[in-house]
């Protein structure tokens, strides 16, 4: 970051993506699209799972292939997309949100990066040795049961761990000592502060995994008797230790994702956002929250019962603060003056979407009604509500807002449009279906199911396979816009966060000048004090 | 080895102190532990706990330097252990 | 109250401080980047340390405690304690200046480390020939993967003690800046914490 490097010729070519490359914004690049790419690997395999489940009866896959196919249908979009799609997001943006030039540790940020395609290789490969076939959860003694590939896969998750968490070290970091002149804490834009509250989980809780998955493969490969039953091994164990970090792990998949809809909303509705401290601090509080909720997805395991109320409270407690935001965000787009683009309609379709999940989840946050809803179809309706509706379209809503930063080029409208009417019917048409079909007793996790409950099978295919049409329409959106898209402005959205005053794309020290801040990030609709310069700042008279 | 300051002397003189204050209770502990003793289990666990959260009190302060950094550090120490303190609970009684 | 925004005139970022906001903060980036590091390092101890807790407690195996051996692995726990004090010499050795100095000490701290993971060694293979395995009941399992990732990091933590000393065989150290001698004596005195707990709850509770 000397004047060596600003006088550079900037290299913009495509090759750089596939180095060891330090600056945030190339790795930022890498994430995405690698992170894409699994999305596409892991939506393939649940195209697989709707084929089969159809109609009734087993149709090509048999049991062993199916369980396979959802094991890694789940681990591929949890930590190879999700996950990382998010942290590449937050590596991109963050340096410029707060005016940095880049992260505290840059050759950490790249090993991060790099950790990524190597787990996820090793979880492709488990595919040719015997995949893993447990489920994404690895219960034991199933796992140590299952074949060589669940070693494989245990490994890749391992490696996966490494790369989140050391991606927090540099969130944290960053943020606490790279801010620019003028930004405390009560200046940072929400996204930020999303990022500092996933980090506190990813730190607290992904080491935790890192030792149960450890103790997984001690059994299967040095001859530990963790699990072994017979020799006082328990399960229960695994399950807590996983929990622990999996639980957490659905907030680190959606924190991120709150805050892209907290920087999204004020934009489009020209109006500042509603309790911006309120939603702050409900971010944090949510990831302190979520470390205390773990055994609700172990209701009906054997744990011994009275632990149970303790954790049914903690987990409706967090619904309160989750709450909060919900209202924070309704009280942003009040009285707005609203522009639908795809961006804030992803955003708004969030927020419908989010709340059925949320909702959701605090019906199986009860005991009574988890232990007759476990392990039904209602869980995995729930569980794609929020990931799907709330974390997924959280990401499309980033994309669009965020696409013209990164690549200089805008995107299709009307494409967007589309593809966001697809999704939003596909999505319900393939998610609502499951509660009623879990509450008839469908069990997830199975290749055959009652004839009963084919209707609303055949429903939520076809909205699967709806979704996977409208996927098809974003990459071709996303691929020839960044290809021949028309030219973005510096700032095309006349937003106020620091990634809009700098070019599209930043040059690779980020700033010509760095910023400094005498203001809050959403103060839309404001006169433009004298001091203001800048025509792409007038936000009055819209 | 030469001083600037009698400051820098002073604090390798802290720093002997509690490397003997760590070495005396490591040497107690060794001793309570022997089956000659004639102490309850809980007395003798009551003391083992307090003296090791005492040692690791110690090297965190003054050989981690917490007490003379920024408290934030100390935070970011503290809060996993609290946590994991939970979590062990809950795991030994579930 | 637009988002109004004043340009700093740039005098060329190399004379930028591109941390002053955590200096405000009284924070080193490296520090807090340890301190962070160590923070998940508590947890996935604590993972472990849960896990051999849990089986300590609900299945226990009082023969193969019996043969813990506490002295041995006492005076252990002292060598560990006296390489974390040598550590700390090393730093106000070279916040003097005394090159010469923290090599030394560090060098002391490297010879202990070393004497330490022998004796650990000498336990596992005493322990081994007794009857006690990784296999042998889950107490023993929980019990060779907790202080054996232990060892792990005295081992991790050997190689970067001399990593350093190399670095301060060529210089890089001084009175002004021996940052990276105090993040790897942050590491160091981290593990020989984890021992303290797990001498503790391992060979005295």
């Amino acid at each position: 970051m000397s004047t060596e490097s600003v006088e550079l010729k900037q290299e913009n070519n495509w090759k750089r993506y596939f180095t060891w490359n330090t600056d945030h914004k190339v790795i930022g690049v890498q994430y995405l699209v690698t992170a894409f790419a699994f999305f596409l690997i892991g939506g393939a395999l649940a195209m697989l799972i709707r084929t089969e489940l159809l109609q009734p009866g087993i149709d090509f896959m048999d049991g062993t292939i199916y369980n396979r196919v959802i094991t890694n249908h789940g681990s591929i979009m949890i930590f190879l997309w999700i996950i990382p799609v998010l942290a590449g997001f937050a590596n991109y943006m963050l340096p410029l949100m707060i005016g940095a030039r880049d992260m505290a540790f840059p050759n950490l940020n790249a090993l991060s990066f790099w950790l990524i395609p190597v787990g996820g290789l090793f979880v492709l490969l488990s595919f040719f040795i015997g995949a893993a076939e447990t489920g994404w959860t690895a219960y034991v003694p199933l796992s140590i049961q299952a074949p060589d590939g669940q070693t494989i896969w245990a490994i890749g998750v391992i490696l996966l761990g490494f790369s989140s968490i050391f991606g927090a070290i540099n969130f944290v970091t960053t943020t606490f000592t790279m801010r620019t002149e003028g930004m405390g804490f009560l200046e940072l834009p929400l996204f930020v502060w999303s990022m500092l509250a996933t980090s506190l989980l990813i730190l607290v809780a992904t080491p935790v995994l890192t030792a149960g998955l450890i103790l997984i493969a001690m059994d299967r490969v040095f001859g530990t008797i963790f699990f072994t039953v017979q020799a006082g091994g328990d399960p229960i164990l695994w399950q807590n230790v996983f929990w622990f970090y999996s639980h957490p792990a659905v907030y680190i998949m959606i924190l991120p994702g709150m805050g892209i809809i907290s920087e999204v909303l004020p934009v489009f509705s020209r109006k500042p956002i509603f309790g911006y401290i309120a939603i702050a601090l409900s971010s944090m509080a949510i990831s302190v929250l979520g470390l205390t909720v773990w055994a609700h997805h172990m209701f009906t395991s054997g744990m011994s019962p009275a632990l149970r109320v303790p954790f049914m409270i903690t987990s409706m407690i967090i619904a309160v603060p989750t709450g909060i935001k919900i209202f924070s965000w309704l009280g942003t787009i009040w009285g707005g003056k609203l522009r639908f683009t795809p961006s804030m309609l992803f955003s708004l379709g969030f927020i419908s979407m989010f709340l059925i999940g949320g909702i959701t989840g605090v019906f199986q946050a009860s005991v009574p009604f988890d232990l007759y809803v476990h392990d039904t179809y209602f869980i995995v309706g729930h569980l794609h509500f929020v990931l799907f509706g709330g974390s997924v379209f959280s990401v499309f809503s980033g994309f669009y807002y965020w696409f013209p930063k990164v690549t200089g080029r805008e995107m299709n409208e009307r494409l967007g449009k589309i593809q966001f009417a697809l999704m939003f019917i596909g999505a319900n048409l393939t998610y609502l279906p499951m509660f009623a079909s879990g509450m008839l007793g469908m069990p997830r996790r199975v290749v055959d199911y009652a004839p009963e409950l084919a209707s609303l099978n055949l429903l939520t295919t076809i909205g699967a396979y709806i979704l996977g049409t409208s996927v098809i329409v974003f990459f071709h959106n996303a691929a020839t816009s960044w290809l021949r898209g028309p030219k973005a402005t510096s700032n095309p959205w006349r937003a106020l966060t620091l990634e809009w005053m700098t070019t599209s794309p930043p040059p690779i020290h980020n700033f010509e000048e760095l910023p400094v801040v005498t203001s809050g990030p959403y103060e839309y609709g404001e006169t433009p004090g004298a001091s203001d310069t800048r025509q792409t700042l007038e936000v009055t008279g819209d | 080895m030469e001083s600037k300051t009698t400051d820098k002397s002073h604090s390798n003189l802290i720093y002997t102190i509690i490397f003997i204050l760590l070495a005396v209770i490591t040497g107690v502990e060794v001793f309570l532990s022997s089956p000659i003793l004639q102490i309850s289990r809980g007395l003798r666990n009551t003391f083992f706990i307090l003296f090791s959260l005492g040692k690791a009190g110690l090297v965190a302060a003054f050989f981690m330097h917490l007490r003379s950094d920024s408290k934030f550090y100390t935070y970011i120490f503290l809060g996993p252990v609290i946590m994991l303190l939970i979590f062990a609970y809950v795991m030994v009684i579930s | 109250m637009e988002k109004a925004m004043e340009t700093m005139k740039a005098e060329g970022s190399h004379h930028e401080d591109h941390f002053r906001a955590g200096k405000a903060l009284g924070l080193d980036h490296r520090k807090l980047g340890m301190w962070l590091f160590l923070s998940s390092e508590v947890m996935f101890f604590g993972g472990l340390l849960s896990t051999f807790l849990f089986y300590k407690v609900n299945n226990p195996s009082p023969s193969e405690v019996a043969l813990l051996d506490v002295v041995l692995v006492g005076v252990n726990t002292f060598i560990l304690l006296t390489s974390s004090f040598t550590v700390v010499l090393g730093l106000t050795a070279i916040q003097r200046n005394n090159v010469q100095g923290v090599m030394r000490f560090l060098g002391i701290t490297m010879l202990l480390g070393a004497v330490f993971l022998a004796g650990q060694g000498y336990e596992f293979v005493k322990l081994y020939y007794e009857g006690m395995t990784l296999s042998s009941s889950v107490f023993a399992s929980a019990f060779f993967t907790l202080t054996g990732f232990h060892g792990l990091h005295v081992f991790i933590g050997l190689i970067w003690a001399g990593l350093t000393i190399f670095k301060a065989y060529q210089g890089q150290y001084s009175a002004e800046e021996y940052g990276g001698v105090e993040i790897f004596g942050l590491y160091w005195h981290f593990v020989d914490i984890v021992w303290i707990v797990l001498f503790t709850l391992i060979y005295l509770v």
